[in-house]
């Protein structure tokens, strides 16, 4: 009977546990992230789409020297905008062999933007907020900094993303054109 | 005089709706896709904290986590272009992994040092399954979709452990 009861014991327990934190990740995450949704929300309409496409057009503009703009500025603008689906759609403005590096760029900053700008991908906050959860816990003052240094990584990450990218799908295309 | 007042009504009230809308949209979201999931994480936690299944995944994430060569690792297999497409569906995978990670940090098993390029080690896969899709929302053609999907997946080979380096890099200091 003791058993049973223990283990029943055991067995609450984890929800429990499992409630505590989702109380803690309710007030902690949920009111901040609601708040700031609405602000960029309406930013981003108060901008306009005409802005932000003329923005794109300029930026998506062939030539080496470009491609800092084209792989950072151009992706963060597009995930910060629009956010992740929709920011895909920037790669219409894009010469055709950039496309494919526009991509991985774009969507190699879907993470790295969220522990700022959660609104940017709202539905996959858990990669940043998990691993942030943990660091809370450990050395509270260091998650905002933390979270600065990840967007800025992700900033020269998806640079270099955007260059490689480019490179073997160039490699790729000859090839084929090669065999055929 | 009338016309003055009118516009001044029409433009507040379009601000105003423009920011309705905005926070309409802002619990939308929260409801249908960051609660849920929220529920599922904590969840996951409660499990970590207080099973047995927490120290065995402690040990086994701790020899991969702790270590850039460790990290590494991680990266590289989840980089793997067979692999990497599989993993990548709605980021559940880097977002259960990274709940993993971050609890152990929490508890003091792997050093916040290695938060940063853990973040980069976990999720080298992200967006694998969702080229061409990507690709068609930017209006490419059907070839360019032939060749950059492997271009793309290829490309994670190289710069999913460069990601980790940079990682590594940012979180000097910290």
């Amino acid at each position: 009977m003791d058993a049973l009861v223990a283990g029943a014991e055991a067995f609450i327990q984890v929800f429990r546990t499992a409630a505590d934190v989702f109380v803690g990740f309710t007030t902690g995450i949920i009111p901040i992230v609601v708040v700031f949704l609405t602000a960029v929300n309406a930013l981003v309409k108060f901008i306009g789409e005409e802005r932000v496409e003329g923005f794109a057009k300029w930026a998506s503009q062939e030539g080496a020297i470009y491609m800092p703009v084209r792989y950072t500025l151009l992706p963060f603008v597009a995930v910060f905008m629009l956010t992740n689906p929709v920011c895909y759609t920037f790669g219409t403005f894009l010469p055709e062999k950039h496309k494919p590096a526009f991509y991985d760029s774009a969507v190699s900053f879907v993470h790295p933007i969220t522990g700022i700008f959660p609104h940017a991908n709202g539905g996959e906050l858990f990669v940043w907020l998990g691993i942030a959860a943990g660091v809370e816990i450990v050395a509270p003052d260091m998650v905002t900094a933390l979270a600065v240094r990840y967007l800025l990584a992700g900033l020269v990450v998806i640079l270099i993303r955007g260059i490689v990218t480019d490179i073997i799908y160039n490699i790729m295309t000859s090839r084929r054109a090669g065999v055929e | 005089m009338q016309a003055l007042i009118e516009k001044i009504g029409r433009s507040v009230g379009g601000v105003v709706g423009t920011l309705f809308q905005a926070g309409r949209d802002a619990v939308d979201l929260c409801l249908k896709t960051i609660i849920p999931f929220m529920a599922f994480v904590t969840f996951v936690i409660g499990l970590i904290l207080e099973t047995g299944v927490g120290d065995a995944i402690a040990n086994g994430i701790k020899g991969f986590a702790s270590s850039l060569g460790g990290l590494m690792i991680v990266c590289i297999i989840c980089a793997i272009p067979v692999l990497s497409p599989l993993l990548g569906p709605g980021a559940v995978i880097a977002q259960i992994v990274g709940v993993l990670i971050g609890t152990e940090i929490g508890r003091g098993n792997i050093d916040v040092s290695m938060a940063l390029p853990a973040l980069f080690a976990i999720n080298p896969q992200v967006g694998c399954d969702f080229v061409p899709v990507g690709l068609a929302l930017g209006e490419a053609e059907p070839e360019t979709v032939t060749v950059g999907v492997p271009a793309v997946l290829t490309s994670r080979m190289i710069t999913g452990p460069i990601s980790v380096v940079v990682g590594y890099l940012f979180a000097l200091g910290l």
